[in-house]
């Protein structure tokens, strides 16, 4: 027994020095910029809403729907590895206390959300629902409860089916906790406490189906493994993930813009360095990340001076990230060889990132076309974007 | 006249160097073979002829000039065909030629006939708007040799061409190579198959632990190490025994 739980000890740990390996560059790169601006931003409108919001908004449907997928939303976190299909199966009658570990981490690791999201609902409550202030605080313990037994569930029902079906186990799953969300909120208890009852009732004849079944192991490390990939493709776009870099798609309906260079021996770089922007992943998706950013912030957020600031701090990372990005020399290519004097590459560069610097600044101008002084967004973008690329020189 | 001329070059990637002293030249139309076990100095002479390495002492001439008296005219007068293809991910078969036609300054028109000829030579006509991630190892292989040749340049530096190329693709090459002699290009090829070298070079350079150890026809070779009869593999093996009792 021992045995066994040293073995998660040990997934455990390596897991979480992976996770910080990465998370130190997600978390210093532009997207921290980002999130506290968000935050901020959102928080203040939130708050501006609330004074306005009438009493018939309803609060209960909504936090239903989204408490509901919250909830619902409960991917085993097992951190088993491909070799354990081999290796673990002498174990087979030790892995339950295995799993319950496992899934204890799943609930502590995914709970975080599911209470945010409900103390963010707090002050809107507080404003609109039917329910008493105590009652609102306790619902807190509900989704608590609620968040618990779906983990349970969907672990159990993922052993029994190795996944078959899993949408419909979602979505009624989603249905169910939605509405315990939403009747809750109501005040409608008696319903709510029914439709708990319901669930588990759901869980406790999972487990007695799982009862004698063997361990699915293939089916969870599928799941560990695309949630690995979906957490290292979401790492890459801050820093190189060492098994994942340079993935290239054609796009064809972007085969038009080739025809921005002509052909000369002097153009020969921008022909190379346009079409690795463009069909690079890394170097396309983070421009129209950064740009569909900053066209949300200019078009939801009402404050100019933030409108400013992000659109500038964006266009700065637009700017430094993508020259670097497109003249970085690290392994020989051809073109160190081309009869091209040794500037081309970084004047193709350069205007290329200039190009792509005036079109955010374009599209970022048109997302808010109809705020005063939208123009001046325009010009923040293209002056930081240029001067940032002047500096790097 | 010579139109690559190396004279005592040394140099190599850190403070110790990996080639000493090493001279040769290359005359108009001739394939000359530089040969060497692994590690005998072959690729690091290469990367100083093409100019990704620079020379701690001594000079590279290529057609006339060296690298830092005149770039442009230094780098359009070869053509470099690597051991592992260096291809762009992000571009098509058609697209490196369009890429390789556009730097050498060919105009369109010198692109599309020599392209076309070129394409039927290694069958890739099919393969035009493909990108590398689906390419065999000789199939990128043919790209690299292909944009080599469309260049038409006086010098073709080839490392180890043989290798991943299937039969056909090996005449083919060989065939390229013919014609290009005949037309007055010099073809410098390193490799350590010494059957292939024996056969197809004019001349010989026999590189030994980072030193010219002997060089010429394979006549001259075998006056050289009195061997007469000898294959150019018995000569290497000699050498490079003659060589250890040097050093124990």
């Amino acid at each position: 027994m021992q045995h066994i739980k040293q073995i998660w000890q040990l997934r455990l740990a390596h897991y979480s020095s992976e996770l910080q390996k990465y998370m130190r560059f997600i978390f210093t790169g532009h997207i921290a910029i980002v999130i506290v601006f968000l935050l901020g931003a959102g928080g203040y409108q939130y708050s501006e809403w609330l004074k306005v919001v009438t009493s018939d908004f309803p609060v209960a449907w909504v936090m239903g729907g989204i408490l509901g997928f919250a909830i619902a939303w409960s991917h085993p976190v097992t951190l088993l590895k491909e070799p354990d299909a081999v290796y673990l199966l002498p174990l087979e009658e030790k892995m339950p206390s295995y799993f319950s570990a496992a899934n204890q981490f799943t609930f502590f690791s995914k709970i975080m959300i599911s209470i945010a999201l409900y103390i963010a609902a707090i002050p809107l409550l507080k404003v609109v629902s039917p329910i008493t202030i105590q009652m609102i605080w306790l619902g807190l313990g509900i989704v608590i409860v609620l968040k618990y037994l779906h983990v349970q569930i969907e672990f159990a029902y993922r052993y029994v089916t190795r996944g078959d079906l899993i949408w419909l186990d979602r979505l009624l799953r989603f249905i169910g906790s939605g509405f315990t969300v939403m009747t809750y909120l109501n005040g409608w208890y008696y319903v709510t406490v029914c439709l708990f009852l319901l669930q588990l009732v759901y869980l406790i004849w999972l487990k007695k189906k799982m009862y004698g079944l063997p361990v699915p192991y293939e089916h969870f490390i599928t799941i560990e493994q695309n949630r690995m990939m979906r957490f290292y493709r979401f790492a890459n776009y801050f820093t190189d993930v060492p098994h994942l870099r340079g993935a290239v798609r054609r796009r064809q309906w972007l085969d038009m813009s080739y025809r921005l260079v002509p052909y000369q021996q002097k153009k020969a770089q921008h022909y190379l360095v346009w079409r690795t922007f463009i069909r690079t992943n890394d170097h396309f998706y983070l421009w129209l990340r950064l740009t569909v950013i900053s066209a949300l912030v200019a078009a939801f957020v009402d404050i100019t001076m933030v409108r400013f600031i992000m659109a500038g701090a964006l266009a700065f990372a637009t700017a430094i990230q993508l020259q670097q990005a497109l003249t970085k020399a690290g392994a020989f290519r051809m073109d160190m060889l081309y009869p091209l004097p040794d500037w081309a590459r970084k004047q193709a560069a350069t205007s290329v990132v200039r190009l792509i610097i005036i079109l955010q600044a374009v599209i970022v101008m048109v997302s808010h076309m109809w705020q005063p002084y939208f123009y001046i967004t325009g010009i923040i973008i293209v002056t930081v974007g240029f001067v940032t690329q002047k500096m790097m020189k | 006249m010579a139109i690559l001329e190396l004279t005592k070059v040394t140099g190599g990637y850190t403070r110790k160097p990996v080639i000493q002293d090493v001279s040769f030249s290359l005359n108009k139309g001739e394939l000359v073979g530089l040969i060497g076990l692994n590690g005998a100095g072959k690729s690091t002479t290469i990367k100083h002829i093409i100019g990704t390495l620079l020379a701690k002492s001594g000079d590279v001439h290529l057609n006339g000039v060296t690298l830092q008296e005149n770039m442009e005219k230094y780098r359009t007068s070869f053509s470099y065909i690597p051991e592992t293809p260096v291809l762009y991910d992000e571009l098509t078969l058609k697209e490196h030629l369009e890429l390789t036609a556009m730097a050498y300054g060919l105009d369109e028109l010198t692109l599309k006939e020599r392209s076309a000829l070129l394409l039927k030579e290694f069958r890739m006509e099919r393969r035009l708007n493909w990108f590398p991630s689906h390419f065999s190892k000789g199939m990128r292989q043919k790209v690299m040799i292909m944009c080599a040749f469309l260049v038409d340049p006086p010098l073709y530096i080839i490392d180890e061409p043989f290798v991943g190329l299937d039969p056909l693709g090996i005449q083919s090459l060989l065939d390229q190579m013919n014609v290009k002699k005949q037309e007055g290009a010099s073809i410098l090829m390193s490799t350590h198959i010494l059957s292939t070298a024996e056969r197809y070079c004019d001349r010989i350079i026999l590189l030994h632990e980072g030193r010219v150890r002997a060089q010429g026809t394979m006549d001259e070779l075998r006056a050289i190490f009195h061997m007469p009869d000898a294959t150019l593999d018995d000569i290497y093996i000699v050498m490079a025994k003659e060589q250890d009792h040097a050093t124990h």
